[in-house]
């Protein structure tokens, strides 16, 4: 019997929770068929049917998550629809609405009820059964505890047994649910934290608690995208070594040159933003200083030939950097075009992995909010992001004479182990100098 | 170091042996006059006469139990059978007399015979011709049988064959008689019941011999380059004596195995493999033991449904990636 497992949408994505199923047990699917919706850690994305049949088993629910690989459906021939929960079902149950586990149950009672009922004969007994059988299931709820029912293979038992690890604890990724190799060293690999400094939560918590009352707060779980952004921030920040270098920009041509660009644009025409004129310019300086467009992987360092650049766009779930690829040689209008539609994508969950991959640096825009200046963590595995202040009127003396000019404050934040202070240095001097001089932008 | 094709490999190790003992002799049909179907033996009739190398009628059961005859009085015959399918004729000369003669006379009279023979489909020679039964003679206690798939290993591998006591079937494939190899200098010998990994690797294990131990060792580089999986490949040269010892520990290594051969799938070498992998190494194992075979039907003869039925590179390529596992090792 086909199942239908949590496919890998993303390069990063681990796990996808499921937002919604477009088809119910019992209807027939077609290859091609949309079947359900899923929150990946980067964008919502659609899982496509692979086989056709009856969809007979939703085994993940709405609201709930699963990892890579994890069955998620089970398609077949329509015989088994409302089918016996399989293991990986029972033991995700915990998170389920009560609607959904009363549906369940109810299933069950009629397939029993259908088995029973074609050996004896039908009325009396159907009205008493269920209620058998709900008791039934509650029995093997509780037997579930037991590891010896979970389907595990060899080794992820033997490996659970030398780590002391419960079995019912573990997710199983491998064929219907079997936990695997790979499970027990994800579960491991999680633990691990707490298993090294068993004291320092220990003794932080009670803390915690008494300095908390519950009623005071409310807790609410991450969605997975903000996971994810919490996942590989705290990457970032802990294995990557910042060092940050800021410099004023003088925008005052620069915007007269944007105003001149806008009024020529008409009512309905393309405005073009600070913003595309800061992508357009760091991308030309990109291409005079190929070394920041690098990565340091595996103790390596990897140069990219194409320069894209992500843009920091703030959405109501969190903060997501779609990519302009080959900024470098696009023109301003089309970087302004292209961001446009990414941000609207970005604000409508539209965004697909090809919006989002390949980043090569990033900018992080705050000007619109009004802050003086800031500094950002790096998106990894790109080597720098420069973050971008309000433009702020300010004198600034020019031959002896304050004159009021548009000063904007940009911080640099580098990976010391690619770039070192000069280089990012002469970096944003070449960006200050496109920027103030911004009709060498338009080349 | 030079570099011969595995026919090449087989002709010189034939030479070298009629040479170096004069009790050996090659027998078979068309490979005297007609210097061999495959031309393994060519140019040994004009250096070595008809003693040593000699032509026989179409009677597979009549020569290779002259050959056993003459093993037991002192001769170490060489036998070629055209192609494997033809070595049915004489199963009763080579199970019932050959295997069991050093046995049930109490070791008073070895067997040292060997006999040489070609299997494996892909040339559009039918169902008749085109079989691999290697498991046949693989489950008779008496036996031993080699499958080398390299030029080295035919060459190192038809040496220790020679040079035994006792009967050996010696397994080829017509699709690698053409294939080269570096061979080393010299008369290095290579035992019986030792694999060898060609590959290291700790993602999977892939378990073969003969020509589909090199169809594996090309997908694995393959694989490796495209889908950075560690793949280990144990070429198992002997299937009898087998040698356990290399595939457990390799089990071990990688946790995951599939065993893949150009025989039907029902009752052979992997299905031997998978029963020794679990018992011998069953709290190592993180997935069921995958066997990648032939179609389990008469080889056809159009080319299109010939190809259909043999397994190959494609076939081993999707059982790699069911089973490959989420976490690589390297």
């Amino acid at each position: 019997m086909p199942e239908i497992t949590m496919p890998r949408l993303s390069d990063t994505m681990q796990e996808g929770t499921i937002t919604r199923w477009l088809k119910k047990p019992g209807d027939e699917i077609k290859r091609g068929d949309i079947i359900a919706e899923v929150e990946t850690d980067k964008a919502n994305m659609e899982i496509e049917a692979y086989d056709t049949g009856t969809l007979e088993q939703i085994v993940v629910n709405e609201g709930q998550t699963a990892s890579i690989g994890q069955v998620i459906a089970i398609v077949g021939s329509g015989a088994g629809t409302q089918k016996q929960a399989s293991p990986a079902t029972t033991r995700t149950r915990t998170k389920d609405t009560p609607s959904s586990a009363a549906r369940e149950t109810a299933t069950r009672s009629v397939q029993v009820a259908n088995s029973k009922a074609s050996r004896s004969a039908p009325g009396s007994h159907a009205q008493t059964l269920p209620v058998a059988c709900a008791s039934d299931w509650q029995n093997g709820e509780q037997g579930d505890t037991n590891n010896s029912k979970i389907k595990a293979s060899p080794l992820a038992r033997r490996m659970a047994e030398e780590h002391n690890i419960d079995l019912n604890q573990i997710q199983g990724t491998g064929p219907g649910g079997r936990i695997v190799r790979d499970d027990i060293e994800d579960f491991l690999e999680r633990a691990t934290p707490i298993l090294v400094q068993p004291a320092v939560p220990q003794q932080e918590v009670p803390v915690v608690a008494t300095a908390m009352h519950m009623t005071d707060v409310e807790i609410s779980t991450p969605t997975s995208m903000q996971k994810t952004i919490a996942r590989r921030l705290t990457e970032s920040k802990q294995t990557i070594p910042h060092f940050y270098i800021g410099n004023d920009i003088d925008m005052t041509d620069a915007l007269t040159l944007r105003q001149m660009f806008n009024a020529s644009a008409g009512e309905k025409g393309l405005k073009i933003s600070v913003n595309d004129l800061i992508v357009k310019s760091c991308a030309l300086a990109l291409e005079k200083f190929p070394e920041i467009n690098c990565s340091w992987m595996d103790g390596q360092f990897v140069q990219h030939k194409r320069i894209n650049i992500g843009i920091a766009v703030d959405i109501p779930a969190g903060l997501i950097v779609p990519v302009i690829h080959d900024a470098n040689i696009k023109g301003v209008r089309s970087i302004a075009r292209e961001a446009k539609t990414l941000a609207e994508k970005a604000r409508a969950s539209k965004l697909t992995p090809a919006d989002l991959e390949g980043g090569t640096f990033s900018i992080s825009n705050l000007g619109m909010i009004g802050v003086t200046d800031f500094i950002a963590v790096i998106n990894p595995p790109e080597a720098a992001i420069m973050a971008i202040a309000s433009v702020r009127k300010t004198y600034v003396p020019i031959d002896g004479q304050p004159v009021i000019r548009d000063l904007m404050h940009v911080t640099v934040s580098a990976d010391h182990r690619i770039l070192y202070g000069a280089t990012v240095a002469r970096f944003l001097q070449e960006v200050k100098q496109l920027l103030e001089n911004p009709y060498m932008l338009l080349g | 170091m030079a570099e011969i094709t595995y026919r090449q490999a087989l002709h010189d190790t034939l030479r070298e042996e009629l040479l170096r003992d004069e009790n050996v002799f090659l027998i078979g049909e068309e490979i005297g006059a007609f210097e061999g179907s495959y031309k393994i033996t060519a140019g040994l009739l004009k250096e070595f006469g008809p003693k040593r190398v000699v032509d026989t009628p179409i009677c597979e059961n009549g020569f290779v139990g002259l050959a056993a005859g003459t093993a037991m009085l002192g001769l170490r015959p060489v036998v070629e059978i055209m192609t494997i399918n033809f070595i049915l004729l004489a199963m009763d000369e080579i199970v019932n007399h050959a295997a069991k003669i050093y046995y049930m006379f109490g070791g008073q009279c070895p067997v040292p015979m060997v006999i040489r023979t070609p299997g494996g489909g892909g040339q559009q020679l039918s169902a008749t011709h085109s079989q691999n039964l290697e498991v046949w003679f693989a489950h008779v206690p008496g036996l031993k049988v080699m499958a080398p798939s390299s030029p080295a290993d035919a060459k190192g591998m038809l040496r220790t064959a020679i040079r035994d006591n006792n009967p050996v079937i010696f397994l080829e494939n017509f699709a690698l008689y053409n294939t080269k190899g570096e061979v080393s200098d010299g008369e290095y010998t290579i035992p019986f019941g030792k694999a060898q990994i060609t590959k290291e690797g700790t993602d999977l294990t892939i378990i073969s011999y003969s020509r589909m131990a090199s169809v594996a060792l090309q997908v694995a580089r393959r694989m490796e380059q495209e889908k950075h999986l560690s793949i280990e490949v144990v070429d198992l040269r002997s299937l009898r004596p087998l040698d356990h010892e290399t595939i457990i520990n390799s089990v071990r290594k990688t946790n995951r195995a599939i065993v893949f051969e150009e025989d039907w799938r029902s009752y052979g070498v992997g299905a031997e493999i998978a029963a020794l992998v679990q018992e011998e190494a069953f709290d190592d194992l993180d997935a069921p033991i995958k066997r990648v075979a032939s179609l389990e039907v008469p080889l056809p003869y159009s080319k299109t449904l010939e190809q259909e039925a043999l397994t190959g590179a494609k076939q081993l390529t999707e059982a790699i990636n069911a089973l490959a596992p989420r976490r690589r090792r390297s």
